[in-house]
């Protein structure tokens, strides 16, 4: 979605195990949630 | 939804306020996720730029990752923060960027609003502001951001794409986006999808 908005040079960092031990830990499991860094350009 | 979206914007946007403004109020209580000082050590924040934060700038942090870990901000650099909640990634930018940068941090939650903008008070903090807004209509000037950053806010939007013309309208050409956000390797039903409390449970 972020190329079909226009931006360029998308990276993605790892995945983090964000809700981990949290109280949303079995439904990121179960759907495999992980948060993740992005990055991305606006042309010039 | 007649707008093809999966659910009504207006109506998650109201679920997402009362779910942030009890971490606002209560920022210890009960979530579905991690909040405060542990959050950020699990998500890789440089420890010596929290552990020199007060609590009240730090307590409320409720993102999913860390949007300064591929890139760091640089002395100088105008940055947007989407969902700004009490502040921490924005107070994390200002110690990047410098005094001659600006963070402006965007929040539709007065309590998390007050919150921010107290920890800023108490910090002396002079290149941060906070404006109330939502991020599908940012009050930010076109072209005037170098950077900008949010962390665990666009996945709880229901019109992505709109939210990403917006961030495009307030970059400068070759600015940059950098952000946090949570993502599925199993496909969510589209029952689920349908249903709004699982956007913020």
């Amino acid at each position: 979605m972020l190329e079909q908005s226009g931006f360029v040079d998308v990276r993605i960092g790892p995945p983090a195990d964000t809700f981990g031990g949290a109280g949303g830990e079995s439904k990121a499991r179960l759907f495999e949630v992980f948060g993740y860094a992005f990055s991305a350009r606006k042309p010039k | 939804m007649s707008d093809g979206l999966p659910v009504d914007p207006r109506a998650l946007r109201e679920e997402v306020k009362a779910k942030y403004r009890a971490v606002a109020v209560d920022p210890h209580g009960s979530y579905h996720f991690h909040t405060g000082r542990a959050l950020a050590r699990r998500l890789g924040y440089d420890e010596a730029v929290v552990a020199a934060l007060p609590d009240r700038a730090v307590e409320a942090f409720a993102g999913v990752g860390n949007p300064f870990s591929l890139e760091s901000l640089k002395p100088g650099e105008r940055v947007v923060d989407l969902g700004s909640g009490g502040g921490f990634d924005c107070f994390t930018a200002a110690g990047q960027i410098g005094p001659e940068g600006r963070v402006i941090g965007i929040d539709m939650t007065e309590e998390m609003l007050d919150r921010s903008r107290t920890a800023a008070a108490v910090m002396g903090l002079r290149n941060v502001e906070f404006r109330q807004g939502v991020i599908e209509e940012l009050p930010i000037d076109d072209g005037s951001a170098d950077v900008v950053i949010s962390n665990g806010v666009i996945n709880l939007c229901a019109d992505k794409r709109r939210v990403f013309a917006e961030i495009m309208r307030v970059l400068k050409p070759g600015g940059r986006l950098q952000f946090a956000d949570i993502a599925n390797g199993k496909e969510i039903p589209a029952g689920a999808l349908r249903n709004i409390d699982l956007w913020t449970d």
